[in-house]
Parts: structure tokens; sequence; C-alpha cells
């Protein structure tokens, strides 16, 4: 392999000893290895893998939890129309606001990298504000804005002699005030770590291609994209596994209304679950999404793996 | 003697805000511990005089309690109370909202003998309290007036005399009759809903999914007979007494705010202490804000009982129960706790607390003075409770459907929805049908 | 470059002043946009604010222009700060995320290195299999966990806290640090090692400052999770004296069906304040560290 095959033929003796060194430094590299992700095992294993099984098992329990019954949780759930409601809904408020925070954030990426270092600071700061506020008191506020009655918006809108929209009240409406309160929650955190991913990208790749005539898109399609994949990646992944268990918005601002038109998974999993007395449903309903996204999140965890080992080579 | 909502009272919702801190009382005792959970009153004073009690019993039995105050604030208190169901392991009593107590049955400790030694001194408690918290005829839980109350009519006094020609303050006087009761039933209710969305001041009635809409909509059902599930279990959808209701429903909406399918349990409130409605359901939380919030319009409120329907007068309740959990470690003191706090006394001294918002399970009770008393109006809480002449039934919307599908029918807000679906055009019949696939999914 | 430019011919200073005038379109475009993202971004935080100034009777009776203060106040801010549990929820906040971010950050930076350039048998499953621990929501795990917490004794306790919360912030920040880490040439850690250097210092002098602007941007994802998270605290907390700001300030201020909404704003704006201040002042230090440490070859 690339480390560890040694020098052949016969060494001298100095290098004999370096080799014998080099081979124990390499035998404990894995146990150092396993040593440096100790905390973390401990930490997951003890505090989520015990949880998380039973919240499996808890999935394929009968309502009153005293039979097992595989997957017949979610062939019920598959019959009822709400259900099916769901799941479109829940699908469509995160694949969209993902896209949505993701394309925003990479702009605002890009535009704070343009303006000078030293200005930088306080338009980050305004733009972090959204992200910084706790979600479930943020959408208190919007929930002002959309207010039923007396619509900060709608008044806006009548003055400028519109009709006023009823904003939560009507299934579209609601369900683009939804996708909109997400990214604009969520936009800043993608901000956040593509400026990150930005700055780690060598100045020179930048001028080299300059020199060598390319314009600002290509640089961003040659350069920037494949140098911060891996962030990208990561940071989709993980917005669209939360985007999908988002509970707070749907339920502060329409409690999963109008008729059910906004609902999402985690807040019909709350109404069939937990206030009504069938925590397995509840269950089943939460880790639906489960086996597609984790196999989604395998390929793509897989693949930043892969193309660490790639560049590091 | 007249107990206004003084600006020191008023002073005290609108001082929630500095809240005694909710710390674990810790009462000295030398035999034994007890534990509970209680609801988070809406007005600090009621948890003050809740401690003031509990100290008291403390000091008594030489027992050490800890008390926890959860609040209903993002479900807290009931997400902690399936957390403890499930680890089998938490507090020794609990406060249960109408339709936990249901769901927890299996987990409770049977109460027969402290409902036993109850009933002597006050009575029995009413019908919906056996069909929430009774099992195979045995008690599991105690109903209690800590947080229960009536959602009833809130009405605007000068607005539905002026544009409704309906002076509820004389048809719901502040004395043993009410004279309005007989004109006071739907079709009245239509009337002045019409007559009241044409002065700009629609009948605040939400349409979403929250509790105050399932309550009020399972008032208006409840009233035609219409019951969506029976006793049995059977669903009963299609039958004369829905469509009844439902045609009923359909004339009512139209004269609703266009924004009430998404009213959350805050909304009729804003609505009414902002003066934009004529008339909400609700307790009287709504009404003391307004007193502290918007003077005028707080003193223009009074509250009374819900309009008549063919099939009688049915008024929404919230019930709570307090139940001693299976796994507890002291059962014996945590029954005593609960015992001594259910009395008359102890009763009536938190009702006053919390300004008369506290509705008695125990029909015994429906005499406290705090009712006459507070104002302003005085006498607007007058009618609030059930009192005998009404002749109302208390209702639990969702009842009387077995309670494993009434808490779905309640919390998935069916009869509200139903009533949504009328206002955005669709025929009865598909509303019915609509109906029955949702019901026929809660039958699990 | 421009100096060099600037003695040749005729046709030179107009390509530079061409070239300086599209940069400074540029700039000047990028101002624009950004100042279009702001005052977007910002529409709701001003209402909040806003709200946050307006007296009870003035939100109660909704009339007028919502987004115009007609009688300033303070008296919200004022009454929060008097509120003797406020200080005690802030403390706590502070306290818990201080923790959080520590712990998490030291977890997943070890993790990182380990799972990255410590390959072991089963590295890739450990590691595909922390990040799916996102995949059950904590509106379902709270359930079983709250046994867990129990049995450790940490229910009502605000320290549990700090035991959960770095569950939620380590696997992202492991997968960005791998993320960082794999971008470094191997070539590095080797001659550190064939120099003596050990695994730790390594990672210490060489992985970290390299890969400092993804450890910041970690360090902001564990305090903004632990600083606005919800449901945890929810469930496991019910004293005063041990609740944390979120929870605090809507558990006081949400009564029933009675709403506080001027401080429950007051109390948004001021959850917002010390993480935007501290994060406007992290990254700037990133940057400082970036342009004066980390060369890459």
């Amino acid at each position: 392999m690339a480390d560890g095959s040694p020098v052949a033929a016969d060494p001298p003796s100095r290098v004999r000893r370096r080799r014998s060194g080099m081979r124990r430094l390499l035998q404990r590299r894995s146990t150092v290895g396993v040593l440096f992700c100790l905390p973390m095992i401990v930490l997951i294993g003890g505090l989520v893998l015990y949880p998380a099984c039973y919240a499996l098992y808890l999935a394929m329990l009968n309502r009153r939890m005293t039979q097992f019954v595989g997957l017949g949780n979610f062939a019920f759930l598959l019959q009822r129309q709400t259900f099916r409601l769901v799941i479109f809904q829940s699908c469509l408020f995160a694949v969209s606001a993902v896209l949505l925070k993701a394309f925003f954030g990479f702009i605002l990426a890009h535009l704070m990298s343009n303006i000078p270092s030293g200005r930088q600071r306080i338009w980050r700061g305004l733009l972090l504000v959204p992200w910084v506020i706790p979600l479930a008191l943020s959408t208190l506020g919007w929930w002002w804005l959309f207010d039923p009655s007396y619509s900060a918006f709608n008044y806006v809108l009548q003055d400028l002699g519109f009709a006023p929209i009823p904003w939560l009240g009507v299934a579209w409406p609601a369900r683009l005030c939804m996708i909109t309160v997400n990214v604009w929650f969520g936009t800043s955190f993608f901000m956040i770590m593509y400026l990150a991913a930005l700055k780690s990208v060598p100045e020179q790749l930048y001028e080299a291609a300059s020199i060598d005539g390319a314009g600002t898109f290509q640089k961003m399609f040659y350069i920037t994209v494949p140098m911060i994949r891996n962030i990208i990646s990561v940071t989709v992944l993980y917005s669209l596994i939360v985007t999908f268990s988002n509970f707070d918005i749907v339920r502060i601002l329409t409690n999963g209304g109008p008729e059910d038109k906004t609902h999402v998974f985690a807040t019909y999993a709350f109404q069939v679950g937990i206030q009504s007395g069938d925590i397995p449903l509840g269950a089943s309903v939460s880790l639906f999404m489960f086996p597609l996204l984790a196999v989604f999140a395998y390929f793509v965890l897989r693949n930043v793996t892969r193309r660490g080992k790639e560049m590091a080579l | 003697m007249v107990s206004k909502v003084t600006r020191r009272r008023a002073l005290k919702i609108g001082a929630a805000a500095s809240a005694l801190p909710l710390v674990h009382i810790r009462t000295a005792g030398a035999a034994g511990k007890v534990s509970i959970v209680f609801y988070d009153a809406w007005v600090p004073a009621g948890n003050i005089a809740l401690k003031k009690q509990v100290d008291a019993f403390a000091e008594k039995n030489k027992v050490e309690v800890q008390a926890d105050f959860l609040s209903t604030a993002n479900n807290q208190i009931v997400i902690t109370e399936n957390a403890e169901a499930q680890a089998k392991a938490g507090h020794d009593a609990y406060s249960f909202a109408t339709w936990e107590a249901p769901s927890h049955l299996d987990d409770l400790e049977p109460m027969d003998d402290v409902m036993a030694r109850l009933a002597p001194k006050i009575g029995q408690p009413n019908a919906t309290a056996a069909y929430l918290a009774k099992k195979d005829g045995h008690w599991m839980a105690v109903p209690t007036s800590s947080g229960a109350q009536v959602k009833g009519p809130c009405g605007r006094i000068s607005i539905l005399r002026d544009a409704a020609g309906l002076d509820v303050t004389k048809m719901f006087p502040a004395s043993p009759s009410s004279p309005g009761l007989d004109t006071w039933n739907w079709d009245t209710f239509l009337k002045a809903a019409e007559a009241c969305a044409k002065v700009g001041k629609p009948f605040g009635i939400g349409l979403g999914t929250t509790g105050d809409s399932s309550d009020s909509a399972g008032c208006l059902f409840a009233s035609f007979g219409a019951e969506l599930v029976n006793a049995k279990g059977d669903l009963t959808v299609r039958t004369d007494a829905v469509r009844q209701a439902l045609e009923y429903a359909q004339r009512l909406v139209k004269f609703l705010p266009s924004n009430a399918v998404s009213y959350d349990d805050a909304s009729n409130n804003r609505v009414l202490i902002s003066g934009q409605s004529a008339l909400i359901f609700n307790p009287p939380s709504a009404w003391a804000v307004a007193v502290h919030d918007n003077p005028p319009v707080g003193a223009d409120c009074w509250h009374f009982p819900p309009p008549a329907g063919p099939k009688g007068r049915f008024v929404p309740i919230a019930a709570y129960f307090w139940g001693v959990w299976k796994f507890a470690k002291n059962k014996s003191a945590a029954k005593d706790l609960i015992e001594y706090l259910s009395q008359r006394e102890q009763s009536e001294e938190r009702c006053n607390a919390t300004m008369g918002y506290d509705m008695p399970p125990w029909p015994s009770m429906m005499d406290f003075k705090v009712w006459e008393t507070e104002g302003p109006p005085q006498g607007t809480l007058y009618n609030y409770p059930i009192r005998p002449w009404h002749k109302d039934v208390p209702l639990v919307s969702g009842s009387p459907a077995p309670p494993s599908i009434g808490v779905e029918i309640y919390n998935r807000g069916t009869m509200p929805t139903m009533m949504a679906k009328l206002l955005s055009g669709q025929s009865i019949n598909d509303v019915m049908a609509w109906a029955e696939n949702e019901l026929e999914g809660f039958k699990r | 470059m421009s100096g060099a430019a600037a003695v040749a011919s005729v046709p030179a200073p107009v390509r530079r002043s061409t070239m300086e005038r599209r940069r400074l379109w540029a700039l000047w475009g990028s101002y624009a946009a950004l100042a279009v993202f702001v005052v977007t971004f910002l529409v709701p935080p001003y209402y909040v604010l806003a709200t946050s100034l307006k007296t009870d009777a003035d939100i109660a009776a909704q009339v007028g222009n919502p987004w115009l203060i007609h009688h300033v106040t303070f008296q919200n801010y004022i009454d929060l700060f008097m509120m003797p549990n406020f200080r005690g929820y802030f403390l706590n906040s502070a306290m818990i995320a201080a923790v959080t971010v520590s712990v998490s950050m030291v977890i997943s930076v070890m993790a990182a290195y380990g799972l990255s350039r410590l390959g072991f048998k089963g590295s890739a499953v450990l590691g595909s299999g922390v990040f799916l621990t996102y995949l059950i929501p904590d509106s379902l795990l709270f359930i079983p966990l709250f046994q867990v917490v129990r049995m450790l004794g940490l229910i009502n306790k605000v320290w549990c806290l700090a035991l959960i919360y770095p569950t939620l912030a380590v696997p992202f920040c492991t997968w960005i640090m791998i993320g960082y880490f794999g971008s470094i040439p191997k070539e590095l850690d080797e001659v550190a090692l064939i120099d003596g250097a050990g695994y730790l210092r390594t990672l210490w002098s060489i992985f970290i400052p390299v890969a400092l602007p993804g450890i910041i941007a970690a360090t902001i994802f564990a305090f903004t999770v632990s600083w606005g998270e919800f449901l945890y605290p929810i469930a496991y907390l019910y004293s005063s004296d041990q609740k944390v700001l979120t929870v605090g300030i809507a558990g006081d201020l949400i009564r029933g069906d009675v709403f506080q909404w001027g401080k429950i704003m007051a109390g948004c704006v001021i959850a917002a304040a010390p993480p935007i201040v501290i994060y406007a002042f992290l990254m700037d230090y990133y940057i400082a560290g970036l342009t004066a440490g980390a060369t890459k070859g």
C-alpha cells in the first residue's frame, strides 16, 4: 500500500531501525484512530443509540404497546389520505426549502467574499440575525406578520390598494409561507458554511485561472464548486434531514391546517402520537423517511470520504 | 361587595411575566415524600393559592411534598407526561388535561377510595368526568377544578345589543333565572352572527384544528344530536342529525371571519381584546386580559351559556384530572394530597385566586361567590359556570365516541375542519365522505 | 500589475480603467445585492423589535400602522430584566452553550481526525452511522432518552443539556471537519510523523490551523444549536432555576391562551443579541488567523 511497503533488499541498519519504528507507528495507527473516536462513540452510543433503537422498536408496536406488528403501522399509515398529504407536503417543503437555501446561501457567500474583509463584519452580523433567534420564538413573530385578523403584510398590501391575502387560511399561500419562513431561517446557515469553505480555497488557484483567462462563472464551476463540494454535500444533507423533521414552524403558524394542507411528519406525528395517546403510530410517522434518507446519507457521505481520500493523494 | 378587577389585580395578569420562580416546593416533612405535577395556572395567583394549600397539607401530615408546575405552552405538560408514562418513572401524581386522562388510564392507580370519601362531602362529579376517567366502572383519576374551564360564549354587550338587538345582560342577568334561555337558540345565533358581520364585528369562532375550534364546533354538533362516532364506536357520519348540523354550519360559516380557518387558541382572544369581534367562545382569560389591555372592551364583555339546538343545550368544557401513576412510590400520600385539595374549601380558594376561571366539575360547587362579584362589568361571570337553571349539559367535544377515538376527533379538529370545508365550498356529501375516511383512521 | 501597465503605451490606461471600473461595478453590485438580502431578512426581526417597543394596549388594539411604534416604551425590556427568573435563564443558556461548544468541538475534531486520517476497520460505517443519528427526530427520541437521563439522575437539572446538546452537534461538526481535513495533503502529516511529532501534535499544529475556518464555522453551528434548542429543555426541565432562555421565555410569557406579546418579542431580541455579537467577532478572528498563518502549499 502507499505507506508501509518498506524498501526492498538489504537495508542498512539505520534504515532498518527507521523501518521498524515506522511499522510500529503504523501498527499503532488504527488503535490511535479508535482512541480518537472513542469520546464520540461513547457519547453517541450511550445517549443516542440505545434510545434510537428503542424508538425504532416503538414504531413497530400496536397502539396499546402489547404486540409487535412489524411494519403494520406503516401499512396502516399509507392507507390514510391525510398521511399521503403529509408525505407530499413534507417532501415539498424539504426539497424546495433546501434548494432555495443552498442557492441563496451560495450567492450570499460569494457576494460577501467580494467585499473587503474589513467591511464584512456588519453585513455578516445582519445576515446572521434570522438564524440566531431561536426558531420557536421567531416563528411567533412571523405569525404576527401573517396573523389572520391583522396581518402586518396585509396592512401594506391594502395601503397599496391590493386585496388582503389570507396567508394562512388557504392551502397554497400557507405552504408558501412555511417554505418562506424555513428559507428565511436557514439561508444564513448555508451562507456561513459556504463562506468558511470559500475561505479555504487557495487564492492562487483563482489567480492562476484569471491569468489563463477564466471568467467568473468558469472560475466558480471549475474551481470553487469542486473544492468545496464536500462542504456543500454535508451541509445539504444535514439541512435536508433536519428540514424534514421540522416541527415548530408548522405547529406555530398553522398547526397543520388549513384542512391538513400544511401538515408535515413531525406535526402529524405529534397529533396522532403524543396528543392522541398512540405513541407507536407517532413513532412510525416520525420514522417514515428513515430508510430513504438513510440510503441517501450513506451515498453522500461515502462520496465525501472518497473525495477526501482522492484529494489527499 | 364588588370585587372589581382593580388596577392591582389587572396588573397581576399583566405581570404574569414576573411570575414567581417555579421551584420545587420542598415542604418540611418527617414521614415520606410525595411529588406531583400541577398545571401552571394562567394567572400566577392560582399557583400561589395551590402552593399555600400544598404547604398546609404537608404541615398537617408531616409529608414532604415536591410540587412542580408545568406549562401548557408548547405542550410541556403533555410532553413530560408521555415521557414519564413510557419510562415508568417520574412523579407520583400528575395533572391530566381533558383527553390526556383517557389516554393513560392503564398507567394509573384506581382512585375509587378517594372518590368514595369525597362523595358525602361534595357529591358526584358531572357525567363528563365519568366518561373520561372511568375504566371498567372504576375511577382512575379524580376530576379537579384546577385548570378546568367552561368554553362558552363571551360577547360584547354593546355590539350585540346595537347590531343584533340582543341585550345579553337582560337575557342572562346576574340573578338566579335567565329569561333569555327560551329564545337563545342557533337560529337567533345565526341572525346575530349575520348582523354583527354586517357591521364589521363578526363572531370570532375558529375553524382551525386547535382546542378552541374543536370545542365550539363540538358544541354545535352535539346540540343537533350529531355524533360522528357513537358510544359503541360505530361511524355514524351519514345520519340525519349530522346532516342537519352541517346544513346549519353551511349557513353560519358565511358570517365568520374569512381567516377563521387559521385561528389558533389565542386568535379568538385577540379579536375580542382588540374589539374586532362581537362574540367568541372562550373562558374568562380573554376578558380578563381585555380589562388590562383594552379597558373599554373589557368592561363591555358578558359571559353566558351557548345556544340550544334541537337536542338540547351543550356547553363545551375542558376538564382536568389528578391521577396517581401506577409506578408511584408513595401512593397513599399522593391520594391523601389529592383528596385534601379536592375539598370544597380548597377548590373555592383556588377559584377566587384565578378570578373565577376554574370551573369545578362538581355540581355541588356551582355556587361560589366569586362569580357574582367579579367584574367589571360586575356579574359578567355570573352565568359562566353551569348553573342548575341553565339546564345545559357539560360536553367534551368528541364524546360520546370511545375515548381512544374521541381524542383524535378532538385533537385532529375533525368537526371544525368539516365546517372549514363547507366554507371553502365543498358539498355536504363530500364533507361527510371525507369525515368517514378520516374517522376510519382513528379506529385503531 | 496596474503599475506595470501604467508604463505601457496608449491603449493600456484604457484597459486598466475598464478593469478597475468593472471591479468597482462588481463591488457596488455586491453591496446592492447584499442590501436587498439584508432588507428582506430583517423585515421580521424589525417587526419583532418594533412590537417589543410597543405598549400592551397598542399591541392589543390592532389599529393603525403595525410597522410604526405609536408610543415607544421600554417597559417590556425593563420588566424582563427585572424578572428574577430571566437572569437565571440567561445564565443557564450561556453556561450550557459554552460547555456544549467546548465539548462538541473537542470530540468532533478528534473524531474527524481519527476517521479521516487514522483509518481503522469499520471507520466508514462508524462515520456514516454517527450521521444517521439525525434521522431520528428529537420529537421522537426524547421519549426513550428520558429514561436514560433519568437513570443518570439528571431530569430537571440543566446539566443534562450539557450531555444532550453535544449529541446534536457532534455528527455534523465531525463531518464538516472530515471535509476540511480531507483537503489537507497527506504528505504534510507524513513529514510531521517522520519528524517525530505525535498524532496529537500533528493535529494541533498542522490540521487545526489549516482547517480553522471550518472549526469556527462548526463552533458557530454548535453554539446556535445549543442556544436555540427547544424540545429537550421543555421535556426535561421544569423548575425555574433550571430552565434555559428559550423555554423560560415561552413558559413564563405564554400561559394557557394568554400571550404576553410585547414581552415575548422583547425576549426574542434579548435572546438573539449575544450570538450575533459573538459571531461577528468570532468570524473576524478566523479571518485574521487565516490571513496571518494559514499558508497552503
